[in-house]
């Protein structure tokens, strides 16, 4: 006798058929997986938290750690140097989240404008970022320099000078990043709808009032995005830093990141350094915290 | 022959892991030779130390000698260390690496090698007293350094001056150099941001004294001491004036091939440098720039008259151990022997590859045919020296150290004044002397063998 929805001959039901084929699809897909996320804890987690354990020691990066507790916490929070590079962090994200999200947007903007020269242009504007940051800083060291460059024109040594230097490394790291910002407003405002444009004109609005009514409307997923990325890589921003100037002069362009690497490999303090890194994924953490939230209130798409 | 996908698959995993984990072995071809890792500055020299210092040597075992980029050595060897393998014969770049490592238990003790060896007969006592950490011998400086003055012997004559013997003859020179447009010493940190600590170790040493160094490197006083003050306030004012590097801005912005380039063409008159640039200013001076220019050097002159006339600044500038984890530590000590203790190798190392020599007695007769008599005359000197210094770098504990450097910028820029700067630096000395982290210094006379 069978019971009711028995099949004669399979000895199953296609119920439990069907649940056997997902379960082996998502056997299969966490197989595919498996190697991704192997590959994570090795790399991303487990080194985070370790990171995270050794903040809350005194550990040179050699041999054993000493449990300090939050020490190190405590020393950051009267750490001159530390507020010092904090600072620079604030004011260099000020600088990204202004100077080349404009550039971005209206070279983004102004290229949807023409048709002729378009992939030139984009091209052009793009080939900054993908050019290696030690050779883009030492291009700029060579145009900017005091002996022979503009600098000598101007009678100023960009890189010397103590209220400068963060200012002018901005400026490259800027040279070499707003390329990338036009690429990706550009891909954005391609998919804006273009009877909203037409419609625009309609009604007499001329292209800044498109602009600012259709075009950043539009793009906002787009422009929130790339915001929040900002911000999390001017906290993370190294490579101009310190090929260019190494934090100085007189630590006037010290970020955390420069901090982190001399506290841990000049100065030995790993744990340090750990606690500095801390912060800043901490701060990281609170931007796409803050993101989600209004991503989520807002249902945005991505 | 068939294979399942399952075996397959495992034959394929377990031939690509098989030459991964081969390099994680301590003895790669598992012929048992000796490992050390090494880093060089060109190929010439790397070539030159396998020919002489590796594949000369006819020990009990032979030597693997494997070159790693100068820049990432340390890394590479910490990892190594810490993952209880690494090379036989450790190398680090000074006394406070070893001092980390030490504490770790990474090195093996060296005493029963000195006495196998004899090296207390051979190497320099201050070589031998810095080798140790808590007590124990753990070390040998393998190349080391001094601090001198370099010059252009034709740009003082064209301005009839000479090199000077004390502060006043010094000052009196920059005072006409800068008024005449030339930078007075060639200066700058834009290559080697800790340059800054160059000039540091001059001022404490010449004008605080070796004397009063030592004590502070000892705890017996403090950094904040009024000798210390007056050096610091002293220093910060030669910088605002400009003689080093021209002016403030452009000593942060000045590179070494700019300064080499300034000194052969007289537009700058001294360096105050390390012996490691006796290497680094060759293209720039005679045939390999294509002009006459020609360099000397002079060692420091005092800049108080209590100061002793001729004091040497010795650096460490790399150090070898034996690592505790070490399959051969006879075998390793055997080497670390014939590396060492030779001045006849030494010598010639000098004088065909520029490798900083270990810390033995130089004599005339050491030296090959045809050597460079500058830099001869510098080792010679050396070997006989009667007062030493003290450079930051070698002797400052790691963190006090990076402070000394990165905050005397703080001073000449006006952003700390002598008082704060030495304070700050005292404060994270003390920290540094209470864990132990300080390397041992040796007294500041009666040195030599």
């Amino acid at each position: 006798m069978l019971a009711p929805g028995q099949v004669r001959g399979t000895g199953t039901t296609p119920r439990s058929g069907a649940g056997r084929v997902s379960r082996r699809r998502g056997v299969i897909a966490w197989c595919f997986m498996l190697p991704l996320v192997v590959i994570n804890v090795l790399v991303v987690l487990g080194p985070s938290v370790f990171a995270l354990y050794y903040s809350f020691t005194e550990w040179s990066g050699i041999g054993a750690a000493r449990w300090v507790g939050l020490a190190n916490y405590a020393e950051l929070a009267g750490d001159s140097e530390f507020h010092a590079a904090l600072w620079h962090n604030i004011l260099w994200t000020a600088f990204f989240l202004v100077v080349p999200m404009a550039m971005g947007l209206f070279g983004a903007f102004a290229l949807t404008r023409i048709r002729r020269f378009r992939l030139l242009f984009r091209v052009v504007y793009f080939v900054p970022y993908i050019v290696a940051s030690v050779v883009t800083a030492a291009i700029w060291q060579n145009l900017l320099s005091p002996d022979v460059g503009l600098g000598k024109v101007a009678g100023l040594n960009f890189f010397g000078s103590t209220t400068l230097a963060l200012p002018t490394v901005a400026f490259v790291n800027n040279w070499a990043w707003w390329g990338f910002l036009v690429v990706v407003f550009l891909a954005a405002m391609q998919g804006v709808d273009p009877h909203l444009y037409e419609a625009a004109a309609l009604d007499g609005a001329g292209p800044f009032r498109q602009f600012w009514s259709v075009t950043l409307p539009s793009i906002r997923p787009t422009f929130m995005f790339l915001g929040l990325m900002t911000i999390i890589w001017s906290f993370l921003s190294f490579d101009f830093v310190y090929v260019l100037t190494q934090g100085g002069p007189a630590g006037t362009t010290d970020v955390l990141s420069t901090l982190l690497y001399r506290e841990a490999f000049a100065s030995l303090r790993a744990g340090y350094a750990s606690a500095i890194g801390v912060v800043m994924a901490l701060i990281s953490g609170v931007v796409v915290a803050v993101y989600l939230v209004m991503r989520s209130r807002k249902a945005w798409a991505i | 022959m068939t294979l399942s996908r399952r075996h397959f698959l495992a034959l394929s995993g377990a031939t690509a892991l098989a030459p991964a984990l081969a390099g994680c072995g301590d003895s790669p071809d598992g012929t048992g030779d000796i490992q050390f890792w090494s880093a060089f500055s060109d190929l010439q020299q790397q070539s030159y130390f396998q020919r002489t210092q590796v594949d000369a040597f006819r020990g009990s075992a032979a030597v693997r000698l494997t070159v790693k980029p100068s820049s990432v050595i340390n890394r590479l060897t910490q990892t190594a260390l810490a993952a209880g393998t690494g090379p036989d014969l450790v190398l680090t770049d000074g006394p406070a690496q070893v001092a980390a490592y030490a504490n770790a238990g990474y090195l093996l003790p060296l005493e029963k090698y000195a006495r196998q060896y004899g090296w207390d007969g051979v190497l320099a006592q201050w070589a031998m007293a810095a080798s140790q950490v808590g007590g124990q011998m753990v070390s040998l400086p393998a190349g080391y350094e001094t601090m001198i003055m370099l010059y252009n012997p034709a740009t003082l004559a064209a301005h009839g001056w000479s090199v000077p013997t004390e502060r006043g003859e010094f000052e009196a020179i920059c005072v006409e150099a800068k008024a005449k447009g030339l930078m007075p010493v060639a200066a700058g940190n834009a290559t080697w941001r800790a340059a800054s600590e160059w000039a540091v170790t001059a001022a404490l040493n010449h004008y605080a004294g070796p004397e009063a160094v030592y004590q502070a490197l000892r705890g017996q006083i403090r950094w904040t001491d009024a000798i210390f003050v007056d050096t610091i306030t002293l220093l910060s004012d030669y910088f605002q004036r400009g003689w080093w590097g021209g002016s403030v801005e452009n000593y942060f912005t000045n590179s070494f091939p700019k300064l080499y380039a300034a000194l052969a063409s007289g537009a700058a008159v001294f360096m105050i440098t390390g012996s490691w640039a006796f290497s680094e200013i060759l293209p720039y001076f005679g045939e390999p720039a294509g002009n006459d220019a020609r360099w000397d050097w002079a060692p420091l002159f005092p800049l108080r008259p209590e100061v002793p006339a001729v004091v040497w600044d010795l650096g460490v500038g790399s150090t070898l151990s034996i690592n505790a984890h070490s399959r051969q530590p006879d075998a390793a000590a055997e080497y670390l022997n014939f590396l060492q203790t030779d001045p006849r190798r030494q010598a010639e190392g000098i004088a065909e590859a520029g490798l900083q020599p270990a810390p033995v007695q130089l004599t005339a007769a050491d030296f090959p045919p045809g050597a460079d008599e500058r830099q001869s005359r510098l080792y010679i000197q050396l070997s006989n020296a009667a007062t030493i210094g003290y450079t930051t770098w070698t002797f400052w504990p790691q963190e006090t150290d990076t402070v000394l450097y990165t905050n005397f910028e703080k001073v000449f820029t006006g952003q700390l004044s002598a008082e704060e700067y030495l304070a700050a630096l005292d404060a994270v000395f003390r920290r540094e002397l209470a864990l132990g982290k300080v390397p041992a210094a040796p007294p500041p006379q009666g040195l030599g063998r």
